[in-house]
């Protein structure tokens, strides 16, 4: 059987390489087989069981900077770097002795070290080439230089988009903020005025402005709370994925949502569980998510409330599969029917001002954390967002 | 009836705000209550009770501007000065048109509030003598029987006596014996005064 090229197969049989070459019948087949070797776009190299290169075609050259008559004969290590030279020697020892194949079969990303010495990510796959004792390897580089880069590029892409968005929400919630800023600093300033007035009373009562210039103190701390958390919603480097606790997160943005839900004349309710697992994720693109769905309950509610209390609920749990959840669920109108489908697609929009991307960029962010985004109608009315994310690795510190 | 203290309502959701409100008020020596929510307010308000009303704008549940309006439904006369965290021209606006009495930004000049309240008291116990005058006036007009208020309807359209002894088919001595019923039953010392008196009730029925 080894006497014909059998179309389909990744790569030639040795021993038809070596058949090809004695017999004048399959001259064609050979130079057809170097043709196919030579056209390839990734480097196809064949090694024995020493390491030891057989051939070379001609991607390898171009890839790797040696000629076939330079390469052939030398160990494959020297298109490795030093730690992987010595892991493939011990692979090879292995496969001969018990034949447990490494990569055989599966393949895998590699640093590939060219002739001049710098070096490139491939993707390495590798097969063995059957009836041959002892056994020799044929293997495929594949320059994934490109592909690298652009997936560096799109994660880039993402963190900024979600940077940006966030920034628009912060923007949006600038009033909200304000708002919510001028309480202290109102309340602040009215005691102030205050203890100067009873200090200018007669019998002034001495306790009764020290404790006012205690809550004065205070309200500066509530002020200074304030501002943190906005800087930390605002705060661009966080793409960091580190175990946090979902409940944490919500009460870090609680002030936020409830300022932003009293300009909506919205009542803001939170119901958090215990004994929650972490979760591995950006604290900081989590909570842009929960913003994100926040404001659009916040939205759905406030327009449309027919005489009951308009309300936005934050209720974290850990699910029975050990994911934890954090769901989002208002008391207005829900999710058409018609819309469910489309809602999460990239400029679907049921907002007048709407661009139509929070939710998308909220599904992506939370896909990225390999978690879910899900819409279903809320009991007894009114729509839920469910947030679910794996939990953290138990052996975290 | 003995006149009650005014008492400065102070409502909003934020503790420390409503408490150095409060404090402020009584370092002027003002009586206060100081109530959480718009509801609350509502449910222990007493129409009778002189006063005004310090009033957030944004709160959660019933707003400030949502109050207002449920006031004015009852007829309440409260004197209302809205605070509100945000430069809300259309709110302020709208708050004004609905018959608040002053608005003012948050954070403020203790004199600017405290000048308001002033202002605010004073104008809710005219306000309240007022109504209390009207509801004499009216009170005095229903004593009157039917003859009365015909002969009133006459004086103060500028009938001479003859011509109204004339119209209603009586003497000119009988309509002179109603007229000056009407004049003391109206507490009315001249026709001036009583013209005045019906233009007043006049307008009150019809706002």
């Amino acid at each position: 059987m080894e006497d014909t090229y059998r179309p389909g197969r990744a790569f030639p049989d040795n021993a038809l390489l070596q058949n090809a070459k004695q017999s004048p019948l399959t001259n064609i087949n050979y130079r057809e087989l170097q043709a196919v070797l030579d056209a390839a776009v990734d480097g196809i190299i064949i090694i024995d069981h020493r390491g030891s290169i057989r051939s070379f075609n001609r991607a390898a050259e171009r890839l790797l900077g040696f000629t076939s008559a330079e390469a052939i004969g030398q160990n494959i290590g020297i298109l490795m770097n030093r730690d992987d030279q010595n892991d493939h020697d011990g692979f090879l020892r292995r496969y001969q002795e018990n034949r447990i194949p490494h990569i055989i079969g599966t393949g895998r990303d590699v640093t590939v070290r060219r002739k001049d010495g710098t070096v490139f990510p491939a993707h390495l796959s590798v097969g063995a080439i059957a009836g041959e004792e002892p056994p020799r390897f044929v293997g495929f580089i594949h320059d994934i230089t490109d592909s690298r880069r652009m997936q560096a590029e799109s994660h880039q892409l993402q963190d900024r988009l979600t940077y940006v968005s966030r920034l628009a929400t912060v923007g949006e919630m600038a009033s909200g903020i304000a708002h919510e800023l001028n309480q202290p600093l109102a309340a602040m300033a009215t005691y102030a005025h205050a203890c100067d007035r009873l200090l200018g009373l007669p019998q002034p009562d001495i306790e009764e402005v020290r404790s006012a210039l205690k809550l004065i103190a205070d309200q500066a701390v509530r002020a200074g709370d304030i501002i943190r958390r906005m800087r930390s919603l605002a705060r661009s480097e966080e793409s960091a994925r580190a175990p946090v606790s979902v409940n944490t997160l919500i009460n870090e943005l609680a002030t936020l949502i409830n300022s932003d839900a009293k300009a909506h004349g919205v009542s803001y309710r939170q119901e958090l569980g215990t004994g929650l697992s972490d979760v591995c994720a950006s604290g900081a693109q989590i909570q842009q998510v929960v913003v994100n769905l926040v404001r659009n309950a916040l939205e759905a509610v406030g327009g449309s409330h027919a005489g009951r209390p308009a309300e936005v609920l934050i209720v974290t749990r850990q699910l029975l599969d050990g994911r934890v959840e954090i769901s989002v669920r208002d008391n207005g109108p829900g999710v058409p029917q018609a819309l469910r489908e489309q809602i999460f697609d990239p400029f679907c929009t049921t907002k007048a001002a709407g661009t139509g991307l929070g939710l998308a960029i909220s599904r992506s962010i939370v896909a990225a954390h390999e978690g879910t985004l899900e819409y279903e109608p809320n009991v007894p009315d009114g729509a839920r967002f469910n947030l679910r994310l794996d939990p953290a690795r138990m052996n975290t510190p | 009836m003995k006149e009650r203290p005014p008492l400065v309502f102070i409502v909003d959701d934020d503790d420390a705000v409503r408490n150095s409100i409060r404090l402020l008020m009584k370092s002027l020596g003002h009586a206060t209550q100081t109530l959480p929510s718009a509801k609350a307010f509502l449910t222990t308000y007493d129409p009778e009770q002189p006063g005004c009303l310090i009033l957030d704008v944004r709160m959660p549940g019933m707003s400030g501007l949502e109050l207002q309006q449920e006031l004015n439904i009852r007829g309440a006369v409260i004197p209302v000065i809205f605070i509100t965290g945000h430069g809300d021209v259309p709110m302020a606006v709208e708050a004004m048109q609905q018959g608040a009495f002053d608005f003012l930004q948050k954070p403020f000049r203790d004199q600017d509030l405290i000048e308001r309240v002033q202002r605010a008291l004073t104008k809710d116990q005219s306000n309240r003598a007022e109504l209390g005058e009207r509801a004499k006036v009216r009170e005095r007009f229903e004593s009157l029987t039917p003859r009365e208020r015909e002969v009133l309807a006459l004086v103060t359209s500028g009938k001479a006596n003859k011509v109204m002894a004339a119209d209603l088919d009586v003497s000119q001595r009988t309509v002179e014996i109603h007229r000056s019923r009407v004049m003391e039953k109206m507490h009315a010392t001249s026709l001036a005064q009583l013209v005045r008196m019906m233009l007043d009730l006049e307008e009150s029925k019809q706002s």
